[in-house]
């Protein structure tokens, strides 16, 4: 968006210049932004940056994150309400191709631990896989950040993915993005739901949400691009099978009907 | 031959310099032998401080001199770092000895002499070669901090006499190299040998003066040393000398002059014996792999016998490194995390695991080569910071029990590294595509990415399980997981997954029940992330 202005100044005032140029041009922009700068776009598309993305593996999601996959050298924010609801699934095409093309992945203070079966099932190869783990000390969030700064700075891991410390400070989080520039590879920054309230220095957020047995609903935040109203709804890599999917669907829609009515009811009987 | 002189006037005033803490040097110094000044340096000069003055006139005249003794082996441990710095160019330097000293005062030797005939053309080609070779030297020289004076004669004795006058001096050939010494002063020859007054009180000036002298009457008044001096410095007789060899073992030690109280203050020592590795390490072609720190405390502060004298701490590398910057980087992130019993005055460094191999190319462009270290490094950056318990790797192991079938330890850097370049042969896998038809590998059994190590008990009710009071549906199951009894952490339990109301999955499991189990009932094991 902050693109567009000074690239409206640049062209030529109408009556100074021949209509021959200006015409050209102002189609141009009106119609592939991008042919005259790669980072330039306009509002109601989407940005594209074809060759700093990587596929995420989801072709609905792919479709509807600017450039066709996750970003590189910038941070994405993935907000969550707790683990375990999917995320590692929707994240795993994208890694374990990080990991196939021979680069490390790292991960920042995981929330409990990780089974390296479930990984293994999941595609990862578990010895390529480096836990920084920072929680247990003293001091939490100062070295926590320090490690995954000096890990997207040095520009030589593949994928970063980091459980940030609740209530993180704005400014912490722009250093960090800035630290990203350096880093050719996605980046992920997980964080607790409520921070959706608050601006974000990460140019895509995206919330995740559970949708039922074996897909994830997500909701697309912020990116380079108009906003998304409807949330997308991915089929994650199954943990069940079809059988006993389909019996799970029916209870969760049972469940999420029962759910509204458990609210209804308590909010009657507080009355 | 081609001998070139690295003198170091003010050798003792810097080494001693080095012991202060970085704000210090520039403060007037002096250094006193026998309770007479020796040696001051230009601050103190100022201040009208020279050598030969009594230690209570000196305080006189500049009340905040520091005074130090001076300190043959401190001055032979920095000069030792400057021939070791200079065996990177050729393997014959020879330390010009000083001259041999007769009553109190004790000279030290404070010249280094190169033969580098051999190595010219290799440092600058032909046309400059010299003038190459020096620059390099003087290059290498800069992080010791001396001040230096280079000359070049056909004469190791001449080089070394030259150098003392001339700050640069170029003796192309030998008459050149005789001119000079011609008009070089009579004092050059040293004082403390004997009968120095002697030759200073006959009024001779130059060596010039001297040589004209019969030389039978010389040889009968000063000693027949005196002109088989004369006669190496001219090249008139042979002069052999022999080389020093690098000894096996790195170990240098500083006294600080002041205690040093925190980390930046035992850096800035530390990063001096760290120079005097590297010149140590550059002059054999290796990186060290392990060296180790140790950190001599003040006695006064010992309130107990139980408080050490001493710290030690060694730094392993995964990489073996001579590179200063990352050396001190690492030094710095593991002081920060030591808690030093008092205040230390001495330190020592030690070094013999090192490793021989070729100097890493300078790349324009990262290449895998460079990639791998780079990736070495920041694993060893967080591992110093850190502690090498926190940087962990994951490891499978064949047990039906969760709890027990994931193992982490502290990674090691080499293996990770390994692995990661030895992965590109790997063929690429299908990325799986989202679609709700797909089944789960078949004979897999499925666990969840996120695991508890102990299970958290759940609340029941009407002997449903719950999870923070929602209903959990049970999906699939019971697989029952009933290992361990000979390890005495028998387990006996049916896994279930388990949906809750917004979909998330979660595992868990259901003990059995039997008179030996305490607590029958529901567990949360994981959930699938």
């Amino acid at each position: 968006m902050d693109l567009l202005p000074p690239a409206a100044t640049a062209l030529p005032p109408r009556p100074v210049l021949p209509p021959v140029r200006d015409q050209p041009l102002r189609r141009m922009l009106r119609e592939a932004p991008h042919t005259l700068h790669p980072t330039l776009w306009l509002g109601h598309q989407l940005g594209r940056q074809a060759d700093t993305t990587c596929a995420s593996g989801f072709a609905a999601l792919d479709a509807q994150l600017p450039g066709g996959g996750w970003p590189r050298r910038a941070l994405s924010e993935l907000l969550l309400r707790q683990p375990g609801i999917g995320e590692i699934r929707l994240l795993s095409p994208c890694l374990t191709a990080v990991q196939r093309s021979g680069r490390l992945v790292m991960l920042f203070d995981p929330p409990a631990t990780l089974s390296a079966w479930a990984l293994a099932q999941l595609g990862f190869d578990v010895e390529q896989l480096l836990i920084i783990n920072t929680r247990t000390k003293a001091l939490p969030s100062g070295d926590s950040l320090w490690a995954l700064e000096q890990a997207l700075k040095s520009g030589h891991v593949g994928a970063v993915l980091a459980w940030l410390p609740p209530r993180l400070r704005a400014e912490r989080l722009r250093r960090l993005q800035l630290a990203a520039h350096a880093h050719d590879g996605p980046a992920f920054v997980l964080r607790e739901m409520t921070a959706a309230e608050r601006p974000t220095a990460a140019p895509l957020r995206l919330a995740l949400r559970p949708a039922g047995a074996d897909a994830l609903g997500v909701r697309l935040l912020k990116r380079r691009g108009p906003p998304l109203e409807t949330p997308l709804r991915l089929a994650l890599p199954p943990v069940l099978s079809s059988a006993v999917r389909e019996r799970a669907r029916a209870g969760f829609e049972q469940g999420s009907a029962a759910l509204q009515g458990a609210t209804f009811i308590n909010l009657a009987g507080l009355r | 031959m081609l001998w070139v002189a690295v003198h170091l006037p003010l050798l003792s005033l810097e080494s001693f310099a080095a012991t202060l803490p970085a704000a210090a040097a520039d403060r007037p110094l002096a250094l006193m032998d026998a309770h007479r000044i020796v040696s001051a340096n230009a601050p103190a000069q100022q201040l009208g401080v020279k050598p030969g003055l009594k230690r209570a006139t000196a305080l006189a005249l500049a009340p905040h001199l520091t005074l130090a003794q001076a300190d043959a082996r401190r001055d032979e441990e920095a000069l030792n770092a400057v021939a070791h710095t200079a065996l990177a160019f050729t393997p014959n330097v020879t330390i010009q000895p000083a001259n041999d000293a007769v009553g109190a005062e004790q000279a030290t030797p404070d010249t280094v002499l190169l033969e580098v005939q051999g190595s010219l053309r290799y440092f600058g080609g032909h046309e400059r070669q010299l003038q190459g070779l020096l620059q390099r030297l003087q290059r290498a020289l800069v992080p010791l901090g001396h001040r230096l004076h280079l000359a070049n004669a056909p004469t190791a004795l001449g080089a070394a006499l030259l150098a003392r006058v001339h700050r640069r001096f170029d003796g192309v050939d030998l008459a050149l190299t005789q001119r000079a010494l011609d008009a070089a002063p009579v004092w050059l020859l040293g004082p403390g040998r004997t009968h120095w007054e002697a030759l200073q009180g006959m009024g001779l000036r130059t060596l010039a003066d001297l040589r004209g002298l019969p030389r039978s009457g010389v040889a009968r008044r000063f000693g027949a040393a005196l002109l088989d001096e004369l006669d190496r410095a001219y090249g008139a007789v042979p002069d052999p000398r022999v080389c020093i060899v690098l000894p096996p073992v790195f170990e240098s030690r500083l006294e600080l002059f002041a205690r040093a109280d925190t980390t930046e203050q035992l850096l800035h020592g530390a990063g001096l014996l760290l120079d005097r590795l590297i010149a140590w390490l550059a002059a054999q072609h290796a990186f060290v792999r392990r060296f180790t720190l140790v950190m001599q405390h003040e006695p006064r502060w010992r309130r107990d016998a139980r408080t050490p004298s001493e710290t030690t701490f060694e730094l392993a590398l995964a990489e073996p490194s001579r590179d200063r910057a990352h050396l001190l980087m690492l030094l710095r992130e593991r002081l920060a995390h030591l808690a030093l019993p008092a205040p230390t005055l001495e330190l020592r460094l030690h070094a013999a695991d090192i490793a021989r191999r070729a100097p890493p190319n300078t790349e324009l462009f990262p290449t895998p080569r460079s990639e791998r270290e780079g990736l070495l490094r920041l694993i060893e950056r967080l591992q110093a910071r850190l502690g090498h318990e926190r940087v962990q790797c994951l490891a499978a192991v064949d047990d039906h029990r969760p709890e027990l079938a994931t193992v982490v330890r502290p990674a090691d850097a080499q293996s990770v590294c390994r692995a990661h370049a030895s992965v590109v042969a790997m063929p690429p896998a299908t990325i799986p595509v989202d679609d709700d038809s797909i089944e789960p590998a078949p004979g897999v059994k499925v666990r969840p990415v996120w695991l508890l190590n102990e299970g958290e008990p759940l609340q029941e009710r009407n002997s449903e399980p719950l999870l923070e009071g929602q209903p959990l549906e049970l999906l699939s199951g019971p697989e029952r997981i009933e290992s361990g009894w000979w390890d005495m952490r028998l387990v006996e339990r049916d896994y279930f997954i388990a949906q809750l109301p917004d979909g998330a999955l979660v595992w868990i499991y259901r003990t059995r029940q039997r008179a030996s189990n305490p607590r029958p009932g529901w567990f949360l094991q994981g959930r699938f992330g």
